[in-house]
């Protein structure tokens, strides 16, 4: 008897387990939508993957008007971005460093570049803009093994994250003006400023 | 000087350079609080010498020692979770602008209000066509789109493109940098 009420009391809890929802998951979802989100979001936190983009992908799908496959297929897809970023940058790399590589791997780039990139930068200087500007200049045509070079020269050679914004608006202005955009990146990386080279002093300041 | 000065000045140096005079059992008193400050000390540090003197006679027992502080060491930073949860920073002002002449209305949704869903997204006000509002964002990595007119999503044309627009709607990147650092 008391075996028999142990069992029921262990399966009882079972379904509730089962059927308690994250909050974040919106009412609005069907519930094979809600289950296939769930799982694929366990999965994630069960590997040391950043969960708050997932979240972020289902919100935008459901904004956007998708349907519920959809809107799986998006947040897996997206999940697998994310845990091969997070295999590449290693276990240091900041959770908007995983998000920005996952979204540089959609883009085109391979994971072994943003790998070789955290790896030559360390673990002090943040790669987020820099894996953020080469998704956009590879989106923008740029072949990656070019952009991947521009912008390992940039980090390289210490470039701050305006320098490297500045760096993406002149190529950008440059493909839009009809230039080749592997030229442009290539031009654009080697006039870009760092932090090695001397600034240059005023004609009024050099001693005769 | 005065001689008066130059007197007290030789009184004084006479008085200094005078041999100190202690009694007989002054040196066994001083020896004797040395000796015991000094068994003190050693019984302190006692325990740690002699984990070091095992260690340094026995080879094996170093490396054991060794290979346990690194796979420690190891198993922590394999541990280790990526900082999502920590913010360094607050949120920072951004002003979002659409160039805009014929739009009714301009709002900007993404991943910093849950794109608009529940009706919050940020509705921009214009000044002759230049659609503009300022949000705090959290610091990181964000994606953004402006919505024209209510049903027209659109990427901001002066940012970077954001490439993880699976659903056909195209999207900005923004990174927000702490402008506390």
């Amino acid at each position: 008897m008391t075996r028999n009420l142990i069992l029921i009391a262990g399966f009882a809890s079972m379904s509730v387990r089962a059927t308690a929802q994250d909050p974040r998951l919106p009412a609005r979802l069907d519930a094979p939508t809600i289950a296939a989100i769930n799982a694929v979001v366990d999965s994630a936190k069960a590997q040391g993957i950043p969960i708050a983009p997932l979240y972020d992908k289902m919100n935008e799908g459901m904004a956007a008007g998708a349907d519920g496959p959809h809107i799986v297929t998006a947040v897996r897809n997206l999940s697998m971005d994310l845990a091969s970023a997070h295999r590449a940058l290693g276990a240091l790399a900041t959770a908007d460093e995983i998000k920005a590589a996952a979204y540089a791997m959609h883009a085109g780039v391979p994971a072994v570049e943003l790998g070789r990139l955290k790896k030559q930068s360390g673990l002090r200087r943040s790669l987020t803009l820099p894996f953020t500007i080469l998704a956009d200049i590879v989106s923008r045509g740029v072949p990656v093994s070019t952009a991947a070079n521009a912008i390992r020269s940039l980090v390289g050679a210490g470039a701050k994250d305006k320098d490297i914004n500045d760096f993406q608006r002149n190529v950008k202005v440059d493909i839009e003006q009809g230039a080749p955009p592997a030229a442009a990146a290539e031009t654009r990386a080697k006039g870009a400023p760092s932090a090695d080279k001397p600034k240059s002093e005023k004609p009024d300041q050099i001693e005769m | 000087m005065p001689e008066w000065g130059r007197t007290t000045l030789e009184m004084i140096v006479q008085d200094l350079q005078r041999p100190v005079i202690l009694d007989e059992s002054f040196e066994r008193r001083v020896m004797v609080r040395v000796r015991r400050l000094y068994r003190e000390q050693k019984k302190r540090s006692r325990g740690w010498t002699a984990i070091g003197a095992t260690i340094a006679h026995r080879p094996a027992w170093a490396a054991l020692v060794a290979a346990g502080i690194v796979a420690v060491a190891t198993a922590g930073i394999l541990k280790a979770r990526p900082r999502e949860e920590v913010v360094v920073g607050g949120p920072e002002p951004v002003k979002f602008v659409l160039v805009a002449p014929s739009a009714k209305s301009v709002a900007v949704v993404g991943d910093f209000n849950n794109w608009g869903l529940n009706k919050s997204a940020l509705v921009a006000t214009s000044n002759q066509g230049v659609w503009s509002v300022t949000a705090s964002v959290p610091v990181g990595v964000h994606r953004y789109a402006f919505v024209v007119n209510g049903k027209q999503w659109m990427a901001d044309p002066t940012a970077p493109r954001s490439s993880g627009d699976d659903f056909g709607m195209p999207s900005s990147a923004l990174v927000v940098e702490d402008s506390t650092k």
